[in-house]
């Protein structure tokens, strides 16, 4: 019988979820934590594990070890009507190729038992596939494809989406169209979003919490807030002569916490310090600058750090 | 069930396989006509006998559709798994196992249902053609019990048999596997080695069909455990 778990706040929460195919550990001990009302992002190097918890979030794969809890239900191999509550994408959209845009919805809500007017006409319509749904699939491009499968996910208005790589085989402005209408979903009917990608940029833009998960373990669960605030700020200076630079730094502000770069490039690592004071000392110092400005760690640089990856490809 | 065998038929296009069944149809109707003229003429008569033209109808159509029935098998099941339809199936808040045994409902039905129009037809275009041939007509009898026994029983026999294909397709996980299976299937039960048949060994057909539903139980009894890979 499935455990009830009334008091937690989280829609998905995974516990020490391990899976292993022929005595090969794809992932191990992964806990994830999805807030309802949420986006979050799920991200990993190619071959990290995020296909493989996706695929036991759906019920596709079974545990080895663990448990998934969806709204707060412990999933079993018989949990079909909390299948109701969502919507997926996982891997690539399979859709009948002989069929229609259109007709692919119009089963698609006769397997769920979602019998709503017009719903397959406002998905298609929310994606841009309005005109295009009376085409056989098979003449569907990449792009529109995936297009369609993400209609299809929100087709039945789930609670849940669960979205793996969903940008796949977009341009960029499809992409955009897709971080309006994941904020637009989230923000107007509440609807929770885990998403997988590998551009980070675009997680980076739309999500609450990021994951992150590397060699089948989840190394950091943090929201974006959290990164914001704990990563350092630096200053950075563009100059014509570090040398000279980095001795009026020392000399006349009393830095130390400064690195040079490269020939042109200072870092200064100490926020508290004004950019212009530091562009007014060196020009009476007669110190050429062609640019300061402050910076923070991105999304991108983050990821790096964690899963050890940046280091490797130094 | 019924929605799910009607949504089977509907997204896997049945007209396709109705518009194929008729023209199988047809061509054994051409064959088994023209074998009754080379009966009539003496050609073939030492070989198999007027009286044997309802057998030859049978052994047409059993052949016919015990393959036609591992291709939709191939189609309905198989490819589903092969081209990942089968994921976004699993995905549905329906009972795995239902799903599959609709499936495989879904098949059974249209290959039985056209199995014995097939049969029954072939036998009227023999009746009407009887005044050009002047072939009897022993074993066809639409007022007798037995011959509708024959008909259903037999047409139900033969398109379960063909289900011992569906769990070497799986296995395999390959379409053509289970369309290979099913030829194999036809060679054994309808084939004859010099005068040695399996036709009409009815021991033989009742272990068939068990193979055959424990071929169904194999196809399904994991379903709900197993990862789609």
């Amino acid at each position: 019988m499935p455990m009830k778990n009334i008091e937690s706040e989280n829609i998905v929460q995974t516990n020490q979820l391990t899976k292993i195919i022929d005595g090969k550990e794809l992932v191990k001990d992964v806990n994830i934590h999805v807030k309802k009302g949420e986006i979050y992002g799920f991200l990993g190097p190619n071959g990290a594990g995020k296909t493989t918890v996706m695929k036991m979030l759906t019920n596709l794969w079974k545990p080895t070890l663990g448990t998934v809890e969806l709204f707060g239900e412990t999933l079993t191999p018989s949990s079909y009507e909390v299948l109701k509550r969502m919507g997926s994408i996982i891997e690539f959209p399979c859709f009948y190729e002989h069929m229609s845009g259109r007709d692919n919805l119009q089963l698609h809500c006769e397997y769920m038992g979602y019998y709503m007017p017009d719903s397959v006409d406002n998905a298609l319509k929310m994606l841009g596939l309005l005109e295009a749904g009376g085409q056989l699939v098979k003449r569907y491009s990449l792009g529109m494809k995936q297009r369609l499968g993400i209609a299809r996910a929100i087709l039945c208005r789930p609670e849940l989406l669960v979205l793996d790589e969903p940008t796949n085989g977009l341009d960029p402005a499809g992409m955009k169209q897709l971080r309006d209408l994941f904020k637009m979903l989230c923000a107007e009917y509440g609807i929770t979003i885990i998403i997988s990608s590998h551009i980070l940029s675009e997680v980076e833009s739309i999500a609450d919490t990021i994951g992150v998960i590397d060699h089948g373990k989840m190394i950091r669960e943090i929201s974006m807030q959290e990164i914001s605030e704990m990563n350092t700020m630096y200053i950075e200076l563009a100059v014509e002569d570090t040398k000279r630079a980095a001795y009026i730094l020392a000399d006349q502000l009393e830095l130390k916490n400064f690195k040079v770069i490269d020939a042109h490039t200072i870092r200064i690592y100490d926020d508290r310090i004004d950019t212009s004071v530091i562009s007014k000392t060196l020009a009476m110092n007669d110190a050429a600058i062609h640019f300061i400005g402050r910076k923070t760690e991105s999304l991108e640089d983050y990821f790096l750090k964690v899963t050890g990856e940046g280091a490797k490809s130094c | 069930m019924l929605k799910l065998i009607k949504l089977e038929w509907k997204k896997n296009n049945i007209f396709k396989y109705i518009r194929n069944a008729v023209i199988t149809t047809a061509i054994i109707i051409f064959f088994i006509v023209i074998m009754a003229g080379e009966l009539e003429t003496g050609d073939t008569v030492q070989i198999y006998g007027k009286s044997m033209l309802t057998t030859a109808t049978e052994l047409f159509v059993h052949m016919a559709y015990i393959v036609f029935t591992g291709v939709m098998l191939a189609v309905f099941i198989v490819g589903a798994y092969e081209k990942k339809t089968m994921n976004l199936m699993f995905s549905y808040p329906i009972n795995r196992k239902r799903i599959l045994l609709s499936e495989m409902a879904a098949v059974w039905i249209f290959n039985y249902i056209a199995m014995v129009v097939s049969k029954l037809l072939i036998y009227v275009v023999l009746i009407l053609t009887r005044s050009f041939t002047g072939i009897s007509m022993t074993g066809i009898s639409f007022g007798e019990l037995s011959f509708w026994l024959n008909v259903l029983l037999s047409s139900a026999a033969m398109v379960s048999v063909s289900y011992i294909s569906l769990p070497i397709g799986l296995k395999m996980k390959s379409s053509k596997a289970t369309i290979v299976s099913s030829v194999v299937i036809v060679c054994f039960t309808q084939g004859n080695i010099g005068s040695a048949t399996l036709v009409n060994n009815i021991p033989f057909f009742v272990v068939l069909f068990v193979i055959a539903i424990v071929s169904v139980y194999l196809s399904i009894c994991n379903v709900e455990t197993k990862d789609l890979l």
